[in-house]
This record gives C-alpha cells, sequence and structure tokens, in this order.
C-alpha cells in the first residue's frame, strides 16, 4: 500500500481532534475492511496522507437500552451484534442482516459504523435502521449532532458526514425498540455477496383489528441509496393482515424502486426480486409478532 | 516507521516497520511467518486468516499498529514439537488439503469454529468456513474432518 | 542512462529498505517429524491407504511456496500493463522511474534478447515491444527495494500509444475481411476438421434436424496462490529461477530461446505449487525478472497481484458451438455438424491443443456414424485463452449436452433414454475412427439414473422428477 501516517485514538474526541487536525487527506480506519480493500488498488489522488485509528476507541463500543431507545456504538462489530442477547430478542432481523455481511473474518474486524458510512446503495446493514427509523450520533470539531438514518445516506458512497466527523452511535427510537422487522438479503451467492436486492419489513399489529400498524418496508440495493417503499408502506397503514395484501405490497415496493440493470442482473429481475421479497419480509415479520404475542 | 510489539504464539516479537504495513505483511517478511498467504490482500480468500485477541480476522485487513499490544496466534502456533494439532492431524488423516495454499487459512478457521461451537452442525462448518476459498479440494474433507475432529471430542 | 544510487538512496532511503536484510527472527524449531514416505512399503500401491506426504507441511504452515522465499538482498518487481486492447507503441519512457529512489533497474521490450515464446506458436512477446495485442500485455518492468516503490514507479513510466480498432468479437475474427490481429498473419491460426461418413445422407434420412448455438464464456483458473518467480546468478554466470511454472522444461526452453543462453546455464526450481488447473503452464515473468536481477546483480522476485491474475494471466477459450443434428422420429442420431470458434485471445499459447481437444470431443459420447466437426481458433485484442482443467472438453460437453435435453423434449423421449439408444459401446468408432474399447458410457448412465433415483420424463408435466 501506498504511505500513510498512522495516528491511534484514544476515544471519540480524540479521534475527532485528529480529524481536524490532520484533515482533508485524512480517512478513519476501524475494521479495515472496507477501507483497506479500497486503499490497495485505488488510484494514488485516492489516497490519504494519514489514518486515523478508531479500533481502540471504547467509548464507541457497546449496546444498551437508552432513555432514548437502543443505542448502538459505531464501532459494534456485526459479529457483537449478532451475539447480543439484546439485539437477538428485540431485533433478530439485525442479526439476520449482519450475518449476511461477508464472512466470520470480515464480520469479526468489519463495524455497524463503518458498513453505514461505507454507504454502497446495497448497504446490508442500512435497510433494517431505516426501517425501524434509526437515527444516527455524529460528533464533529463543533459538538455533536443527529440525523436519520435515511437522511444520513445521501448517495452512492456518500453520507451526510462533514470533514473531521465521526460517527459515533446509532440509535433505534424507544417507540421502535420490540417492533417485529424481519429482513432479506437475496446475493448470487449464500456467503461474502453484494445484494441484488435487499429489504426489511417493520409493523405493529394492531391485535384488536389484525391490521398493520406504522408500516414500514426499505429497500436496498435499487437505488442510489436505501429507500421507503412509500406506496406500499401507504397502502399497508390500516389494512387488514392478508397474504394478498402482502403480495400487493410486494407488487407497490416493486414499482417504488428504481433498480438498474447490470452484470449481476437486469433491472426487471430485480423489481421481480422486490415483489417477492417484500412479500416474505413481511409474512416473517407477521411470524415474528405472533411468536412474541404468544410468549407474553 | 512505527515500532510495533506483540505476542504471536506466545512469544513477544517486536518489528520496526512502516504503518501502512498489514498485519499479514508484518507476519510475512518481518517475523519470518509465511503460513499466512497473500491470495488476495483484499479479504476475500481467507489465505491471510489469523486468530487475533481470540477472534479469527484476515491479516491483509488489519494493520501492523492496529495489533499492538495485541495476542496473535498463526498456524505456527498450533502443533507443538511432538504433535500436531488434532485438527492438523485429522486434515492429514482424511487427505484434506491438496495445493495447501489455503491450508493455514482453513485450519485456523476450523479450529476458531470448533472453539466457540465443539459439534456444528453441516451448515455451521459451511458457515464457519464461508471466508475461506479453496480452489482445489472442493470442501468435502474439509467438512468431513471437522465433522470427525467434533464426534471424537464429543465422544 | 546511469543511475546514481549513492547519492539516490543516502538522501531519500532508508539503508534497512535499500539491502533488504529479512529481520534476524529466531530460528523455529521444526515441529513433528517430517513424513517420509517408505517407498518399498508403498509399492504396490493399489488397495494401501497412503496419505499425501506433503500434506503434513501444509497442515504446519511449513511448505515454503515461491512467494514465501525471501533472499538477501532480494528486489520486488513489477509489470507496467499496457491497459489498451490494441496499439502500436510510439515512445516509452523510463527516465523518472529510474530516478526514483529505491529503483535499481527497469527494463522494456527492446532489451528482451529474443522478444517471443509460446508453447507452440512463439508468438508472445516477454514484453511488448512494438504492438500491444492485449490489455494486459506487460510493456516495461521494474525492479525495486520495496513492491510499493515498484509499483509506484511504473505509474511514472510514460509510454505513448497510437491506439488501434481491437478485434474483441470471435466471431468478427472469423470473417476473412476483419483485419489481422498478427497482421500479416490470418487471424485464423487453428483449424480443424473431422469428416466420417456423408451427412448429407444422414440429414436427408432423418426424420427431424435440430439446430441450436451455445456459447461458453472466459474462465480465469484463480490458484490461490498467484503466478510468482525469482530470479538470481551464480558467479559462473549461471541462472537459477524458482517459479510458480508447472512446466519446467518447456519453461527453461523459453527462457533459454529470450535471452538467448543456452539451457545448460539455466536451472529452473519449482516446489510445491497453490494451484495450477492449467493456468501455470507457460513461462510469464521469468526472462524480465532474469534481466532485471542481471542488471541489479541481486535476486528479484515477482509475483501477480490477483488482479494481474485475471488480466494478465492465461484463460479457459470462450467458445460458439454450433450444431446441427439430424435424428429419426424414435430418437436415433443420424447424422450431426458442428461447428467450433474458440476465442482465441491475443497469444497461442495453448490453443491448438485445445482445438484439437474440443473438435474431437464435440460429438459427444455418441455413436454417430455421419459427421462432421469442424473448429477454427482466432486471434481477438484480449486476455490470452490457454490450458485450464478439460482443454476445450467442458465446453463442448455443455453443448452437447444442452442439444440432447432439447431435442428430447422436442422428440417427447425421456433424456436418458434418448441417450442410452445413442451412446457408444464396445468397438464403437469415434470420430476420428479409432475404436473405441472399454466403454462404459451405458453402464454408467444406468448405475447414475438407479443411484439418483431417476423417474422418466417424458410429458411436460412430468418437470422436476425429484419434486
Amino acid at each position: 500500500m501506498r504511505p500513510f501516517d498512522f495516528y491511534a485514538a484514544r476515544d471519540s474526541s480524540d479521534a475527532v481532534a485528529l480529524l481536524a487536525k490532520h484533515g482533508p487527506s485524512v480517512k478513519v480506519i476501524a475494521g479495515g475492511t472496507d477501507l483497506l480493500a479500497d486503499l490497495k488498488f485505488a488510484p494514488a489522488s485516492h489516497h490519504p496522507k494519514v489514518v486515523v485509528d478508531i479500533s481502540r476507541a471504547d467509548d464507541l463500543r457497546g449496546i444498551r437500552e437508552t432513555d432514548a431507545g437502543l443505542r448502538i456504538g459505531s464501532l459494534v462489530t456485526h459479529t457483537e451484534i449478532m451475539e447480543s442477547p439484546i439485539i437477538r430478542d428485540l431485533f433478530p432481523a439485525l442479526v439476520d442482516a449482519a450475518h449476511t455481511i461477508g464472512a466470520v473474518q470480515t464480520r469479526n474486524l468489519g463495524t455497524l459504523g463503518g458498513n453505514l458510512v461505507t454507504a454502497v446503495p446495497s448497504v446490508d446493514s442500512g435497510p433494517t435502521l431505516v426501517a425501524l427509523d434509526a437515527v444516527v450520533t455524529i460528533a464533529g470539531p463543533d459538538g455533536r449532532r443527529q440525523l436519520p438514518l435515511a437522511e444520513f445516506f445521501v448517495g452512492p458512497r456518500k453520507t451526510a458526514l462533514k470533514p473531521a466527523e465521526l460517527l459515533v452511535e446509532i440509535t433505534i427510537p424507544k417507540e421502535n425498540v420490540g417492533k417485529p422487522t424481519h429482513f432479506l438479503k437475496f446475493g448470487l451467492r449464500k456467503g461474502q455477496a453484494l445484494a441484488l436486492v435487499n429489504v426489511a419489513a417493520s409493523f405493529w399489529v394492531d391485535w384488536d383489528s389484525e391490521t398493520f400498524l406504522n408500516p414500514r418496508i426499505a429497500l436496498g440495493a435499487v437505488a442510489p441509496k436505501v429507500i421507503r417503499a412509500e406506496s406500499a408502506e401507504k397502502f399497508l397503514a390500516g389494512e387488514e393482515i392478508t397474504t394478498d395484501a402482502m403480495a400487493e405490497a410486494g407488487r407497490l415496493a416493486s414499482g417504488d424502486a428504481k433498480p438498474i440493470s447490470d452484470m449481476r442482473a437486469s433491472a426487471q429481475y430485480r423489481r421481480d426480486l422486490i415483489a417477492v421479497l417484500t412479500k416474505r419480509a413481511l409474512e416473517g415479520a407477521y411470524e415474528l409478532a405472533q411468536k412474541k404475542r404468544k410468549q407474553s | 516507521m512505527v515500532t510495533v510489539s506483540m505476542n504471536v504464539n506466545g512469544e513477544k516479537r517486536t518489528a520496526s516497520v512502516a504503518p501502512e504495513t498489514t498485519l499479514l505483511k508484518l507476519l510475512r517478511e518481518s517475523f519470518n511467518l509465511t503460513g499466512a498467504k497473500l491470495g488476495c490482500d483484499v479479504g476475500d480468500c481467507g489465505a491471510c486468516t489469523v486468530i487475533v485477541d481470540g477472534k479469527l480476522v484476515n491479516s491483509c485487513l488489519m494493520l501492523a499498529p492496529q495489533a499492538e499490544g495485541r495476542e496473535v496466534l498463526t498456524i505456527e502456533g498450533l502443533a507443538t514439537q511432538d504433535r500436531l494439532h488434532p485438527i492438523q492431524k485429522v486434515f492429514e488423516d482424511k487427505g484434506s488439503l491438496q495445493c495447501g495454499f489455503c491450508g493455514p487459512g482453513v485450519i485456523m478457521s476450523a479450529k476458531a469454529l470448533l472453539d466457540q461451537n465443539p459439534n456444528p452442525s453441516v451448515q455451521e462448518i459451511r458457515d464457519g468456513l464461508a471466508g475461506n476459498l479453496c480452489r482445489c479440494t472442493g470442501y468435502s474433507k474439509m467438512i468431513e474432518a471437522i465433522q470427525t475432529i467434533a464426534r471424537e471430542r464429543t465422544a | 542512462m546511469a543511475t546514481d544510487t549513492k547519492t539516490k538512496t543516502t538522501a531519500l532511503v532508508d539503508a534497512e529498505q535499500l539491502l533488504r536484510v529479512p529481520s534476524a527472527a529466531p530460528l523455529v524449531p521444526f515441529p513433528v517429524d517430517v513424513q517420509v514416505p517408505d517407498a518399498a512399503r508403498q509399492t504396490p500401491a493399489v488397495g494401501q491407504r497412503a496419505t499425501r506426504p506433503d500434506c503434513r507441511l501444509h497442515g504446519l504452515g511449513q511448505t515454503k511456496y515461491i512467494d514465501d522465499m525471501y533472499l538477501p538482498g532480494m528486489l520486488f518487481a513489477k509489470i507496467k500493463r499496457a491497459g489498451v486492447a490494441s496499439a502500436r507503441i510510439i515512445s516509452v519512457d523510463t527516465s523518472e522511474a529510474e530516478m526514483t529512489p529505491g529503483v535499481m533497474a527497469v527494463v522494456t521490450g527492446k532489451d528482451i534478447p529474443c522478444n517471443s515464446f509460446g508453447p507452440s506458436l512463439k508468438d508472445q512477446p516477454v514484453l511488448a515491444d512494438e504492438r500491444v495485442f492485449y490489455a494486459g500485455d506487460g510493456v516495461a518492468a521494474v525492479a525495486a527495494v520495496t513492491e510499493q516503490i515498484a509499483a509506484d514507479a511504473i505509474e511514472k513510466i510514460k509510454v505513448e500509444y497510437e491506439e488501434l480498432t481491437p478485434v474483441l468479437d470471435p466471431l468478427e475474427s472469423l470473417k476473412l475481411e476483419t483485419p489481422g490481429v498478427h497482421a500479416p498473419s490470418a487471424n485464423i491460426y487453428g483449424h480443424k476438421i473431422i469428416k466420417k461418413g456423408d451427412i448429407e445422407k444422414g440429414f436427408a434420412a432423418s426424420d427431424h434436424i435440430f439446430e441450436a448455438s451455445f456459447r461458453t464464456q472466459m474462465v480465469e483458473h484463480v490458484p490461490l496462490e498467484p503466478h510468482s518467480s525469482l530470479a538470481q546468478w551464480d558467479a559462473n554466470g549461471r541462472l537459477t529461477v524458482h517459479s510458480t511454472l508447472g512446466r519446467i522444461t518447456l519453461g527453461r526452453a523459453d527462457i533459454a530461446r529470450t535471452l538467448g543462453i543456452p539451457m545448460s546455464r539455466i536451472r529452473v526450481v519449482a516446489t510445491v505449487v497453490g494451484g495450477n488447473f492449467g493456468g501455470k503452464n507457460e513461462i510469464t515473468t521469468e526472462p524480465v525478472i532474469a534481466l532485471l536481477s542481471k542488471k541489479t546483480g541481486r535476486p528479484v522476485k515477482c509475483t501477480f497481484t490477483r488482479p494481474e491474475e485475471f488480466y494478465a494471466s492465461t484463460t479457459r477459450h470462450p467458445l460458439i458451438m454450433d450444431y446441427k443434428t439430424g435424428v429419426t422420429k424414435d430418437g436415433k442420431i443420424l447424422a450431426r455438424k458442428i461447428r467450433l470458434v474458440l476465442d482465441g485471445g491475443a497469444y497461442c499459447s495453448w490453443s491448438e491443443t485445445t482445438l484439437g481437444k474440443a473438435c474431437i470431443l464435440s460429438a459427444g459420447p455418441y455413436q454417430i456414424d455421419n459427421l462432421v466437426a469442424e473448429a477454427f481458433v482466432v486471434y481477438t485484442n484480449k486476455t490470452m485463452t490457454g490450458a485450464m482443467r478439460g482443454f476445450g472438453a467442458p465446453q463442448v460437453c455443455f453443448a452437447y449436452e444442452s442439444h440432447m435435453d432439447d431435442m428430447a423434449k422436442a422428440l417427447n423421449i425421456d433424456p436418458l433414454e434418448f441417450r442410452l439408444k445413442n451412446v457408444l459401446s464396445e468397438g464403437s468408432l469415434s470420430p476420428t475412427s479409432q475404436t473405441l474399447h472399454s466403454v462404459v458410457v451405458r453402464e454408467s448412465l444406468l448405475q447414475a439414473a438407479q443411484r439418483f433415483g431417476w423417474k422418466p420424463k417424458t410429458a411436460p408435466e412430468a418437470e422436476g422428477a425429484f419434486a
């Protein structure tokens, strides 16, 4: 790799200070699974003068319930998400999503924050969190700010991060903690694969009327960034929970998407996938809702 | 140049390297531990797999200074002077390796899997090896070997 | 151009980097005795349980592959690749690279004593010197004290190209009016035709004639171990090359030819290779690193990056396969006409053998008395297509077996039954009229059918015998 200077940050404020001091030609390394793969074959113009290592910034770790909701530190790895008892209980969809990323080795290194900041259109941890109205906390030289994750993603490999800013945590709002959610990814392989389509479906069940309450459908890999299938959501709100409704939502979601044709699949194939996977994701969320109801 | 120190296979090792040096390069060129291989350098093939602080990782995706002060276990740290590690023994008995290039990485992954899950199902074995590519064997004898070890241990 | 290494290195490069002495790592005592096979005990081998002797060292991580070799003072070489599919080289300016601290030598195509080699046709240059024939063609090479310095240095080499229109479609290349990729040589550089019986009579007697066209894609071997070689000279002017090369005698001959030195002065050492599959059957960088080693007086190693494995090493031939088969209504094949077009890439490599094998095997394991199989291999401005497990057999197998399935479906005959009606048997004549013995196609199919639980499929509704 081309040379760079290296500084290890003690914590998030130290990291922000280092980014401010050494910018603009500075990059953050956490797990390194995206950054190093990128730098090794990238042109010289792309190469940073300085790399700031945040892998030891312990204040960016941890998963805990707070007054605001469920807080996940940006440094939490995909493996930690899969093994976290809180997440396994409250959000099995996040476990599923983490499991679809790379392989054991990359999940042990790769972080949730890194996955979100790289912001590829097919970002695997994106749709579930967008469906759950997740909010990101960003630390910068001027202090901290918050932003809905859906707005944090700006475009392919572009986020709302300003120079010297760092993603510090992701929070699922209190009102969505425990909301039944299901995530499905379709890739050309079962492991180490890019998604052709990602779908996350999330809704509460109004048990009195057996209708969809606050439905959310988030799609990945079918637009420049993660999007919500708004016409499908509008249709489902208040609609009776039936297989037909789920199928109809799938069809509508397919229309909400803007997939491209590339070497992996045609746009039409992706639209077909969205219809099927949206229906299945809705079914999965409903199963989860029923299971939780039985348990309580 | 930065000085990095870490515990490799139970021994403290130190080297002076450029900060952009990967852990893989450090192991191979500074510590003469050439078991971990460079197959792709981007974390796809798993030939560089080692265990850092008990976690299976692609050493080509870690910077040497990130491994400062950590415990690193490589393939060279498994066998003792007079005994093969059970995974090495059963891989040999079963003929699980052909050209051998993926071998060190696969064996480290097998070790990490069995340490965490002593009796894995076939699907769990496949999942545990998903980050290690092999072009020679088709993986079937590796899976058999891991199942054999699991059976022998739980027997 | 003389390079003042002394000034460069003291000013800008670490002394340690210059010498590149591997860190004095403590000797690791060799764990566990290496298993030495007892030759006396291993013959007769049939029926004996034999463990691979190399498995011990593989499992220990002790097997030394070429890239695991680090010699004192060793330099690292990188090749500058053209990046254009077809071009005339107008000029190559290596001056900036040569002045870079840590760069010890540079070579271009002009430095190669005899710039052509190949397993059959000697049409491949060691480094392109007047013409570029595919984007992965090497145009210059650098040896430096670190891999990164070498990689940076090749980017500083300025090459002026006159870009030419590349030929990328093998069917275009097949046309006689298409300009020759290697003009004045024709684009069709290999041809084979097999004729048996009388296909016109065969087709005339057929109840149905089926035509189909099949294509297969370029495939890369992806050995886990990238191509790697290491060259050094001794005090008597003899060259030793350690290489991942699979065919060392052939390689030695090509190294001798390209360097213009007798074979007796060349020693090629091949160790355990990390996967070959046909992709390491000819030389790649060996003559280049030999020259760099000679210029610098130091060992030089060159290892391909994974991307180079894809675009600069040989691949499997894509094939375009046109089949025309005449059958009776109850499924007996009477005649078959085949045309194969092999995408032969920028250089011949193993195309001639692949052509021959594909052509002979293209009829499939079926008794066909009236046959014409004609195959062409053509140049295109793409990565070399060479040897890869099967050598043309997998491609044609895909074609003739798909064809059999399509015909069975159209004739409403069970695909297994259709095959059994036509397979070769003891004493059958091959397409080239060789009498075949130990023919077990029928038995194999029947055994397989039994083991798979094959149920006859004759009606469209019966799709999915395993449902």
